[in-house]
């Protein structure tokens, strides 16, 4: 990806709104992912994590706002755009009639990716997610774990300088999320990529993310490292659940809720 | 529970069959911003007008059928390959027809809709709920039979009637128990072999050898589509073989057409008009006859009892059968992108037998008719007007059904808009796919006719003047489909489920498509070779206009 902006920053997106009719699922919302960085975008379900996501990759147009890609506008430079991005979506929607070998091939073709390269970065993912007796396989019958694979490594296979990940790591078993971690933390090193990824799961973010991000009906309610959030939320040694539900206010009435539940 | 709990959770149930088959969602559509209730309308009013379609097709087939039964006096009063065949026996050959096309097109239909029904995974949606087995049992089979309902309803009404209202009462009650036999067995062997296609072609694993015998079980599973088409050409020689093996008296020969399915019951009607000397049939023909008829209503009823049981059973089962671990070490082939979508919709066809008839069904139209060219040759104009005839239908055909491949993008459409694929490679790997159709049909009718026309550069040359004017006609409707796309802003699936849109854009398609083809005939008193070279004048003049407006889509970049 030779021409990306000198010093352009991977994702930046100003002042960004989704409207669906009548329903605002993200508002003014604007953040950065800088290049060397794992940015964790938090929040309860209909935050907006998944329309900032589906506005990123192009999925969803937005409303107001802008997103830039290494300093390319997805409006407008959609193509070029997509070239610098490799996205897991929230739902493991594949084509379910081709094999993950057609669908990978497919992919391959599609982003141009040299034969030894694709078929290299195949076996490699495919031997460290134990995926090789299933590459041959219908996508149709294959578990939601299995899928999960798959798309991750159709993420990976052009390398992008972008990962944008909607619930990457959902479905996928012990030994495959602790791969993805290792990965993800190495992905980074190189200090020019930069990966964008929304998860419920808030230890893997307090692990993984080098700053987060919290959305709450649509609007960014903090951002920062668990330290600054811990600051923020006047909470000192709290974990980034607890700072999460704090910042949200999602922990007023959380015990009545429990205690309610028990006596249902 | 009884039946009625178990009708009303299949109506329910059936409500997400119908929103299966129309929108796509289990395959990864986008959910509609229009909201589920009114697509769920919408999708149940579009499946009762595919079974509305279906009927009123085998009403026409029963409809039609009673005209030749009518007619037969006059018919028999022509010989069939020398034979001359009584009143009689020739009802009894249009009845075998009539049933074996009831037979053939409910079959058909099953094995269009089985994959659907399979794929819609309601069985599984509704097993978890506290409902008695019982009772899950019976939903599982009303569903089943809700698919066929209305084009059973007509063939188990229309028949007798029309039966009835030419040969009388008598024989139209007697063609009842024939009907009853078809319409079970058709829905039987459905299922059979609609979950043994499912298995075999969509469960199939990827590589070369798998994918030859995924296309060889497709063409199979379109082949009773050309039931009518093989029975208009079979009949004659079908009427001589019964002519002669029942006016030759007992044999082996008679014994066993008599005792099979639905001769047994075809002959019936006119032994119920006519008695046994209309057949020419002694004691032990009539026992046969009896005997079989017998076997079959038990060999229905049980066959209605194995798809009250099996649905359920069919429609839980995963669809590939276990097997053991297999490891390939074949590289990842990347090409370029049209060609990459070209091999992708081929693949998808490969395993969704919907898709694949689309790419069948005009290679296979072009084979049965050069096929009838090659045994009604040799060489004479006819030949080679009936191999024009071929050319022409498969153009019109693979235009007819392009739009269609443009639905294919309906898989995985989320996942598919947010790879850097170019529009101008979407449209030209379609059209590749259209041109790859045609190319094919027509170079096997070359294949097959080449021995018995004698003029194959005069064929060779009409395959390569036509050929401009199908991808410009392939080129025009698929950028009407990208405008719509487009201004409307909502995902492919909206012109799937609108099938509307995708017939009236093959309108233009094919007209572009005609044009040349009407003017080749116009030209039919000037020299050939003119003719050819005006006709392919023309098509390359459409494909000049249609090019740049398919190829010059504005945001052709974007993806």
């Amino acid at each position: 990806m030779g021409d990306d902006g000198a010093g352009a920053l991977p994702l930046v997106i100003d002042d960004l709104s989704v409207v669906y009719g009548e329903r605002r699922a993200v508002d003014h919302l604007s953040l950065t992912v800088h290049r060397g960085e794992i940015y964790g975008l938090l929040g309860s379900n209909g935050a907006g994590k998944s329309s900032t996501i589906k506005s990123i990759v192009g999925l969803v147009p937005p409303s107001t706002g802008r997103v830039r890609v290494f300093g390319l506008d997805v409006a407008t430079e959609a193509l070029r755009v997509k070239q610098r991005i490799g996205y897991v979506p929230e739902a493991s929607m594949l084509y379910e009639a081709l094999t993950p070998r057609e669908f990978l091939e497919f992919v391959a073709s599609v982003r141009g990716i040299p034969r030894l390269d694709a078929s290299v970065r195949t076996n490699a993912f495919g031997a460290a997610f134990r995926l090789e007796s299933e590459l041959d396989e219908p996508i149709a019958s294959l578990s939601m774990g299995t899928r999960q694979k798959v798309l991750i490594l159709g993420a990976f296979l052009h390398q992008p300088p972008l990962l944008v990940l909607d619930e990457p790591l959902h479905s996928l078993d012990p030994r495959s999320v602790r791969i993805m971690k290792d990965l993800l933390a190495r992905y980074v090193t190189d200090g020019d990529r930069g990966v964008l990824f929304s998860t419920h799961t808030m230890e893997i973010a307090q692990q993984l993310c080098h700053r987060v991000g919290i959305l709450d009906h649509g609007v960014l309610r903090a951002e920062g490292s668990l330290s600054d959030l811990r600051e923020r939320a006047a909470r000192g040694d709290a974990s980034l659940e607890e700072v999460f539900l704090s910042l949200t206010r999602e922990d007023e009435g959380l015990d009545e809720a429990v205690r309610a539940l028990e006596g249902a | 529970m009884g039946w009625r709990e178990a009708r009303r959770i299949s109506d329910v149930a059936f409500t997400e069959v119908c929103l299966q088959a129309i929108y796509a969602f289990r395959q990864g559509a986008a959910p509609l911003s229009g909201g589920l209730t009114g697509a769920a309308r919408s999708a149940r009013r579009r499946v009762v007008q595919s079974k509305i379609l279906v009927a009123v097709v085998l009403g026409l087939v029963a409809a039609g059928g009673a005209g030749i039964l009518a007619d037969a006096p006059h018919i028999a009063q022509r010989a069939f390959f020398g034979v001359l065949v009584t009143v009689p026996v020739l009802q009894a050959g249009v009845l075998t027809g009539l049933l074996s096309l009831d037979v053939a097109f409910l079959w058909w239909t099953g094995l269009q809709v089985l994959p659907t029904f399979l794929a819609s995974g309601v069985l599984a949606t509704i097993e978890p709920l506290p409902i008695d087995d019982r009772t899950l049992g019976r939903v599982a089979g009303l569903l089943y039979l809700r698919l066929f309902d209305l084009p059973a309803i007509v063939v188990l009404v229309a028949t007798p009637l029309f039966v009835g209202l030419v040969l009388g009462p008598t024989a139209g009650i007697v063609t009842i128990p024939g009907v009853v036999c078809a319409v079970v067995f058709a829905l039987a062997l459905a299922l059979v072999t609609g979950r043994a296609f499912v298995r075999r072609v969509q469960g199939s694993r990827g590589g070369g050898g798998r994918t030859v015998v995924r296309w060889t079980y497709l063409v199979l599973w379109v082949l009773p589509a050309f039931a009518m088409f093989g029975f208009s050409v079979a009949a004659p020689g079908f009427l001589a073989l019964l002519g002669r093996t029942l006016a030759a008296g007992p044999s082996v020969g008679r014994d066993v057409l008599l005792a099979v399915f639905p001769f047994t019951f075809a002959a019936l009607a006119p032994l119920s008009t006519g008695g046994t000397a209309s057949l020419t049939l002694d004691a032990s023909g009539v026992a046969i006859l009896f005997v079989a008829a017998a076997a079959y209503l038990l060999v229905a009823e049980w066959s209605v009892a194995w798809l009250m049981r099996s649905v359920r059973r069919v429609g839980l089962a995963p669809p590939v059968a276990p097997r053991e671990m297999e490891v390939s070490v074949r590289d990842v082939v990347p090409h370029g992108p049209a060609r990459a979508v070209l091999t992708k919709d081929l693949r998808i066809a490969s395993r969704t037998p919907g898709y694949a008839f689309l790419v069948l069904f005009p290679v296979l139209d072009a084979l049965a008719i050069g096929l009838f060219t090659f045994v009604t040759g040799p060489g004479s104009n006819g030949a080679l007007a009936l191999a024009l005839a071929a050319v022409t239908t498969a153009a019109l055909l693979a235009t007819f059904f392009g739009p269609a491949f443009f639905a294919i993008e309906v898989n995985a459409y989320a996942y598919g808009r947010t790879l850097p694929l170019a529009d101008r490679s979407l449209v030209l790997g379609k059209v590749a796919l259209v041109a790859a159709v045609y190319g094919v049909a027509a170079g096997l009718v070359l294949g097959i006719t080449v021995l018995r026309v004698f003029q194959p550069a005069v064929f060779l040359a009409f395959i390569a003047a036509e050929f401009p004017a199908v991808v410009a006609a392939s080129l025009l409707e698929l950028a009407l489909l990208f405008r719509r796309a487009r201004k409307k802003g909502t995902p492919l699936v909206s012109l799937y489920a609108g099938a509307w849109y995708a017939i009236a854009v093959a309108i233009p398609g094919l007209i572009l498509a005609g044009i040349p083809l009407i003017a080749f005939h116009l030209l039919a008193a000037t020299p050939v070779f003119s003719a050819l070279l005006i006709m392919g004048l023309i098509a390359l003049g459409e494909l000049a206009l249609a090019a740049p407006l398919a190829l010059g889509l504005p945001g052709r970049r974007s993806a």
